[in-house]
């Protein structure tokens, strides 16, 4: 048996199209890695798309890509991740499952508020695959926490569990903030755990469990990631119960060079000074290249850098791409006012449990109310689908606002 | 109408006695009452004599002729010749909701009174209450709830001083319940005895949705496996836990100092010339066999594993959830009953270090006031807090105890020999609950270093029962007598919520 196991591709996460384009090309490449190498099939574990409806420009080649893996006999099996899923169902993922193109494994039936999960069978190999999706705001512990698992664990034959959700056991260092949860809310005897949402490689043994695997990205998904990974990739896995190897392979779409440059007590021509000795005598052929500075300048203010320049010098040293972050850059002229240091989502989960059970609704727990909001918030975060007339957008975000909120508006 | 218990007959300021009212039936630390112009004072007896009208000889006659010659002889009016004495203390003078130390003696000859609830209304609700128990008197449990302010007595230290079955366990368990119904206090449990979180029996998980339950041993669904990545670990984690020679000790800070937070595994494989140099081989192959065996370990092809909680690969973050947990009001408790004492307090010592460090951050930065107090729940506490312990340097438990207050990081020290706890730091310890303790050396250490004057209560301490104790504290008004809840009736009668689940994504 062999398969091939990716993760948070996030097609259509970057704005710009060169970057778009590279992520697109990273779920091309490691297609084709897994049709030449007659993978048995393959496991996305979690947000394939940045959003529940990506755009049709990031979909074209993907559907195209997947038709092809289809048409060569090789399953693809997904669960919806905190990216991708939506409450309502009206998703991506979806439309290309309906289509045929892919498999959803989070299938079975609630009994008694207990979730007991059904597997579904991989016809070549005969795999057992099942698993859970990930939510935005880790709703996806309600899950494990109602998931029957006496029935998971009984089943014979190879069983392969996917996840989209961080362990608390296995969180990376600089991931301290991330939520979690543990180990023990997993089923255990399963041959291989298929994780995502960790943009953080790992391969990990314990007690009870088989291989534990979160490949990370298949192409960084930000400025730091990029600096971080360089590049993504995916596990290819091989062998029968019990002896399974798990190889990671990088996907290489472009090479990265990244400058850190501390501009503590340096002026503006210093800091860039700095920049192109640090460039001068390099090529930068296919490459991504970040600029990250920080530090605080003697003299100037950040924006008297001339980046235009240092950017048009690496393109004319054939650079794919040049990117600046100077966040935690300042000068005595301007300092920026910083309000917080953690993610969108971070934030938004912040505000959101501050005000919890300020207004009572009855029969509802805070823990259902924090849902309710996330629910409407991903529901009204909705964009007008191309070709889409106002009234219909309008009619659809009202639908799908009752449907979350179980009222008629 | 009140029930008459006595009447003071004579006695000084620390000494009242009263000649008890025949069926009175006066316990030893009972609570009473007398009246006076000011208020009503609040009395409680320390100790009981017999008395009598009849002279010792007289005495020992009747009872000689009673015993030998089996006759009917009976002393005439024997209820009023024969008596019991109680020798009270004042405690406090008490006017309604008004309750101040009393300075006067009650008048001679008045009545003493059985305390009733108009006496307990004084008793108020604090901010950021805390429950400690019920109003006891002698072994009777009044209805009024003993309450003190939590963040307080938890940022000042608490002494748990009690001899095993008497309860304990129950009244942390409580305490613990009790605070986490509010958000002033996160507690750092480390559970000796796997009793706390409620494994196979009611627990804290029974009580509150604040808790995290770490332990190494088979985790229940939704509790995390207890793991620490060595990477986390520093040598002034081991101040206080293992004894090192002084050229070890600098041997391992030579170590961090050089390879940061890979020493341990510098330490382990790295052949390094230069720390060659500066030590003896012996040195290196001593820290390296002492590391190997406290964190369990392995070495094989230059490469470290983890064979026990100590891993290479996963708990990168265990130590800062954990501390993330007790800022947000929780209840961590770890489960230390399959480690050595050792290890134990290894673990404890580098969560320890690790909460203290962000408190002091959080002073520093002026956050300090947003924070619950950070408590740490320690067993068995003179192995890190007595003086042998404290002979070997001073670690991170003593430096709490010590200077912890004013970052609002608190220990809550449980032992059955305080004697073994130095004098100054057990005078730094504003709150001490003092269940039943048999051996008068440790009395002795607790009367002598509590908040209150107990030297008259040494026979109400030999003498507490199961689940009652006295609070001696800073924090209240008196040393009070209190009956601890069944931590059992509390956790069996918590309600379960009952609402249909829903889970969007799952396809039939």
């Amino acid at each position: 048996m062999k398969f091939a196991h990716f993760a948070d591709i996030h097609i259509g996460s970057w704005r710009d199209p060169k970057l778009s384009e590279a992520s697109t090309q990273a779920f091309v490449k490691a297609a084709d890695a897994c049709l030449e190498q007659a993978a048995d099939f393959i496991l996305i574990s979690g947000d394939f798309f940045n959003t529940s409806l990506p755009s049709i420009d990031c979909l074209k080649e993907v559907a195209k890509k997947l038709k092809q893996i289809h048409d060569s006999n090789t399953p693809v099996y997904v669960i919806a991740g905190s990216h991708d899923f939506s409450p309502t169902g009206k998703t991506m993922l979806d439309v290309l499952e309906n289509a045929g193109l892919i498999r959803n494994v989070m299938r079975g039936n609630v009994t008694d508020n207990r979730l007991k999960l059904k597997f579904t069978v991989d016809s070549k190999t005969g795999t057992k695959i099942t698993g859970i999706i990930g939510k935005k705001g880790m709703l996806e512990r309600k899950y494990f926490e109602a998931l029957e698992k006496e029935n998971l664990e009984a089943e014979t034959g190879t069983k392969i569990f996917m996840f989209h959700t961080a362990i608390s056991e296995f969180k990376p260092e600089g991931l301290e903030s991330m939520e979690s949860t543990p180990i023990s809310d997993f089923p255990k005897g399963f041959d291989y755990y298929a994780g995502g949402h960790v943009h953080h490689p790992y391969l990990k043994q314990t007690e009870g469990y088989g291989t534990i695997a979160n490949p990370g990205p298949l192409f960084p998904n930000s400025f730091r990631e990029i600096e971080k990974l360089g590049c993504g990739g995916f596990y290819m896995v091989q062998g029968e119960k019990g002896r399974l190897n798990a190889e990671f392979q990088p996907i290489q779409v472009h090479n990265t060079f990244s400058i850190t440059t501390d501009c503590t007590n340096k002026t503006p021509q210093e800091a860039e000074e700095e920049i192109t000795n640090q460039t001068a005598d390099k090529e930068f052929n296919n490459t991504i290249v970040t600029i990250r500075l920080h530090g605080k300048l003697r003299a100037g203010k950040p924006t008297d850098i001339d980046f235009r320049k240092i950017s048009e010098t690496l393109y004319q040293k054939s650079a794919h791409f040049v990117m600046k972050n100077t966040a935690a850059l300042s000068s005595n002229e301007f300092e920026e006012i910083k309000i917080t240091t953690k993610s969108i989502e971070e934030t938004e989960n912040l505000i959101i449990k501050e005000h919890l059970s300020k207004i009572k609704i009855d029969g509802m727990s805070a823990e259902e109310e924090f849902e309710l909001v996330k629910n409407l918030m991903s529901t009204l975060n909705k964009e007008k689908d191309e070709g889409e007339t106002t009234t219909t957008f309008e009619r659809r975000v009202k639908e799908d606002a009752e449907k979350t909120l179980k009222i008629k508006l | 109408m009140t029930a008459i218990a006595g009447k003071i007959i004579s006695g000084s300021f620390g000494s009242i006695t009263v000649r008890q009212k025949q069926g009175a039936n006066i316990e030893i630390g009972q609570l009473l009452t007398a009246q006076t112009k000011q208020g009503k004072v609040l009395m409680q007896v320390f100790d009981l004599l017999y008395g009598s009208q009849l002279s010792q000889q007289n005495l020992e006659m009747i009872s000689g002729m009673k015993l030998e010659s089996n006759n009917d002889l009976e002393i005439m009016e024997a209820e009023t010749r024969n008596y019991t004495l109680a020798f009270l203390k004042p405690l406090l003078l008490i006017n309604g909701k008004d309750a101040k130390v009393c300075k006067n003696l009650p008048e001679f000859f008045s009545d003493v009174t059985e305390i009733e609830s108009s006496d307990t209304e004084f008793l108020e609700e604090p901010p950021n209450p805390l429950l400690l128990g019920k109003l006891r008197s002698g072994s009777k449990t009044t209805g009024a709830d003993i309450f003190i302010d939590g963040q307080k007595a938890f940022s000042h230290h608490i002494l748990i001083a009690a001899q095993t079955g008497r309860g304990k366990s129950n009244l942390m368990s409580c305490i613990i319940a009790s605070a986490l119904q509010n958000d002033y206090a996160g507690f750092l449990i480390l559970d000796a005895h796997d009793e706390y979180y409620g494994r196979s029996r009611h627990g804290l998980k029974d009580v509150s949705e604040k808790t995290a339950y770490y332990t190494p041993n088979n985790p229940p669904p939704g509790t995390r496996t207890l793991t620490i990545n060595i990477t986390k670990i520093k040598p002034s984690h081991f101040n206080g836990v293992v004894q090192w020679s002084e050229p070890q000790k600098e041997a391992l800070y030579a170590y961090y100092r050089k390879y940061g937070s890979k020493w341990i595994d510098a330490a382990l494989t790295e052949d390094d010339g230069e720390l060659k140099n500066l030590f003896s081989e012996s040195t290196i192959s001593v820290i390296r066999r002492r590391l190997t065996q406290i964190l369990n370990l392995e070495t094989a092809n230059n490469t470290v594993s983890g064979k026990g909680i100590f891993d290479t690969q996963a708990g990168s973050t265990t130590i800062s959830d954990i501390a993330d947990d007790i800022e947000n009001a929780k209840a961590v408790i770890i489960d230390t009953s399959s480690l050595s004492s050792q290890v134990e307090l290894l673990v404890g010592s580098a969560i320890a270090s690790e909460i203290f460090a962000r408190y002091q951050n959080h002073k520093t930065t002026g956050r300090i006031d947003r924070k619950p107090t950070a408590s740490i729940i320690l067993e068995e506490a003179p192995r890190v807090l007595g003086r042998d312990a404290l002979e070997q340097g001073q670690n991170i438990f003593s430096k709490i105890a010590r200077e912890g207050r004013k970052f609002k990081v608190g220990i809550v020290a449980i032992t059955q020999l305080p004697s073994l706890i130095p004098r100054e730091i057990l005078a730094n310890m504003a709150t001490k609950i003092i269940l039943g303790i048999e051996m008068a050396p440790e009395r002795k250490a607790i009367i002598e270093s509590a908040a209150q004057d107990l030297s008259q209560d040494d026979r109400a301490i030999a003498s507490l029962d199961t689940g009652e104790a006295i609070v001696t504290s800073t924090f209240t008004k008196f040393a009070v007598p209190i009956k601890a809840q069944l931590f059992e009736t509390m956790a069996g009668n918590k309600k379960t919520a009952g609402y249909t689940q829903s889970f969007p994504g799952l396809k039939s």
